[in-house]
């Protein structure tokens, strides 16, 4: 538990110092904490944004209707605020799932090497070559009944995790040889203890921008299965109004280009702001290393 | 030297037999997946029969049929009969009959959709390559211009956007705002015979699927990776050396530079063609596009796992196969990495 709040520490810091120096990390952090307020004041929702025809239909934006209302009677402003909320609460749970799995697995892999390291590289490259999209379609028709927004982000995380675990190894592997490993290792250190005190502190950097990817990854993956149909459609996430607006709206033929552009806008704001947020950590860790 | 060419040969057999378990493994892990769907064909199939209107079915006469659909389709039997039934046929390439369009085969459905995938994916692949590449070199060499950055706040901005979301705001401005390309579909004439019309109408509906499939991947990784490589290689000892020399810039653009990130890329390239049978599932799906991510898409939701397991099994065998063709190759590419 230290040690853990002992990293949560170096991670707030880390955060705290980019913001002031590095431009694309306070941009992207600006936007993250935009979307994170818009989600936070879906708790404060007046309508119910999971029901129907509570609102008056296809009114283009205006001050009443900030981002006007949809073919299904719903404010978009307010099924927006839940739609960031779940779709970020999906990827949340991705990010903290698939990208510990690939810690874990990667720091095994790299450090022990041998056997166990084929064995999990094995592994890895199977679900590598496996076609990540139609393995969750596949998966979500399944599971169709069961789908929460929890566990859609579970879900998501079978596919997302090889990446992270190969690159972690990879770090380990080079980090591996280097004389303070051996120092530490020759003045009888654990393993955990040269895991989490000698090699933590360089993989850290690698880790958030893992983090912060398969953050995008997910949000992207849940879009792509909602617009197929295949996420929790009575729901609000960001993919799922996509598919209300192009398959029961017809918002493009019926010119409610509102409809539309919301998710899709706040879609692309979210990939970028992350992206520059995970650029910003990459910058970083590179000066590090060198 | 003798020596030498025994390591090679271990470290080919070794990759060979990892690259076939890990397609095998592959195989066996998406077929249980595959095979826990609860959208069953043959019991559609009956349904369908049963359920039209008018219909009078003898109900002894409905349990046999019911038998013998499951017998045709090779659905029924123990699971692990059925598994090693299914893993003899995914041997010889031979998918068993496709469930919704009985009696033809699986793999003849796919294989008559793959022209059309193969070639959207090829092109533009090749396209996202070549452009990305080069503007990324020419972006890192002259870093200080104003083009150079306004080209990377574009591609910092288009390279985290996936390519479906690509596609639907290139529908919106191309296809519904100013109308200029169709919405959809692979061609809009009934084909007569193969002539210049006809390609170029294929061309022209498939120019949007291949913009959303190139923008995000030319301006974005391609671009990226090679413009940080090219600011990478001109701060080397040997780049610098070149300037004092006083050779001409384009020299050191073409031999120095271009040479050293042609490497990775390269790598980056073979990964990408070995993804192309895999097709762009969603782009194909918006776009109405006749691929082979539309046949996967249409066989998740009718039951058809033969279909479905075949487009897969093409997909894996891409990927699988451009990893290890990578994994011989390299250290014939770059001297400095040896078979281990």
């Amino acid at each position: 538990m230290a040690i853990a709040a002992r990293f949560m520490g170096k991670i707030v810091s880390l955060f705290v110092m980019l913001y002031r120096r590095n431009l694309k990390f306070r941009l992207g952090f600006t936007i993250i904490l935009i979307l994170l307020t818009l989600g936070f004041l879906s708790f404060f929702s007046p309508t119910n944004t999971r029901t129907w025809y509570v609102a008056p239909r296809d009114r283009p934006p205006s001050l009443e209707y900030p981002f006007g209302t949809s073919s299904m009677g719903r404010d978009l402003f307010w099924e927006l605020c839940a739609s960031i909320r779940n779709s970020l609460t999906i990827a949340f749970v991705t990010a903290m799932i698939a990208s510990h799995i690939g810690l874990f697995l990667g720091f095994i892999a790299g450090i022990r090497g041998g056997i166990i390291d084929r064995v999990l590289m094995f592994l890895t490259d199977t679900f590598i070559i496996i076609p990540g999209l139609p393995l969750l379609m596949v998966v979500t028709t399944v599971l169709k009944r069961y789908l929460t927004i929890p566990f859609l982000g579970m879900l998501i995380s079978i596919v997302s995790w090889p990446w992270p675990s190969r690159q972690v190894r990879s770090m380990v592997l080079s980090l591996r040889e280097r004389t303070f490993i051996h120092t530490a290792r020759l003045s009888g250190m654990s393993t955990s203890k040269v895991i989490l005190q000698e090699l933590m502190p360089y993989v850290l950097g690698w880790h958030l921008v893992n983090f912060t990817n398969t953050i995008l990854f997910s949000i992207g993956t849940e879009s792509g299965l909602a617009i197929l149909g295949l996420s929790i459609l009575d729901d609000n996430t960001l993919g799922v109004m996509i598919y209300w607006a192009l398959n029961w709206g017809y918002a493009l033929f019926r010119g409610i280009w509102w409809w539309l552009a919301t998710p899709v806008v706040t879609l692309v704001l979210t990939f970028v702001s992350f992206y520059l947020v995970s650029m910003g950590i990459n910058e970083y860790v590179h000066r590090l290393v060198r | 030297m003798i020596r030498g060419s025994k390591q090679v040969l271990k470290y080919i057999a070794e990759r060979t037999i990892v690259y076939v378990a890990t397609i095998f493994s592959g195989v066996t892990l998406t077929y249980l997946i595959v095979k826990a769907m609860p959208v069953d064909a043959v019991e559609n199939i009956l349904f369908g029969m049963i359920s039209s209107v008018g219909a009078v079915y003898d109900p002894e006469s409905v349990i046999l049929l019911r038998k013998n659909l499951y017998e045709i389709f090779g659905i029924g039997g123990s699971p692990i009969e059925s598994y090693l039934i299914f893993i003899r046929r995914v041997f010889t390439f031979d998918f068993g009959p496709s469930t919704i369009a009985y009696p033809t085969p699986a793999s003849e459905i796919v294989f008559k959709r793959l022209p059309w995938t193969v070639g959207l994916l090829l092109a533009s692949t090749l396209i996202t390559w070549t452009t990305g590449n080069l503007l990324g070199v020419i972006a890192g060499y002259f870093r200080d211009r104003k083009f150079a950055r306004v080209l990377e706040g574009i591609a910092i901005t288009l390279y985290p956007i996936p390519y479906y979301i690509m596609a639907l705001i290139l529908i919106f401005l191309f296809a519904y705002l100013l109308r200029i390309f169709p919405l959809g579909g692979g061609l809009s004439i009934i084909p007569e015979k193969f002539d210049l019309q006809l390609v170029l109408n294929i061309i022209w509906h498939s120019l949007l699927p291949a913009a959303s499939l190139i923008l995000p991947g030319a301006l974005g990784w391609s671009f990226l990776s090679s413009r940080t490589l090219t600011m990478q290689t001109l701060t080397e000892d040997y780049t610098r050396y070149a300037e004092v020399r006083g050779l001409p810039g384009s020299h050191i653009l073409r031999r120095y530079v271009l040479r050293n990130i042609l490497l990775p890329q390269t790598t980056v390239l073979a990964l990408s063609l070995g993804g192309i049978f895999g097709g762009a599932l969603l782009t194909e799906i918006i776009f109405a596009y006749p691929g082979v991510g539309s046949i996967a898409y249409r066989a998740i939701f009718s039951g058809d796992i033969y279909t479905l397991m075949a487009v897969l099994f093409l997909s894996m065998i891409g990927v699988a196969t451009g990893t290890y063709l990578l994994d011989l190759l390299y250290p014939l590419i770059d001297p400095r990495v040896r078979y281990r």
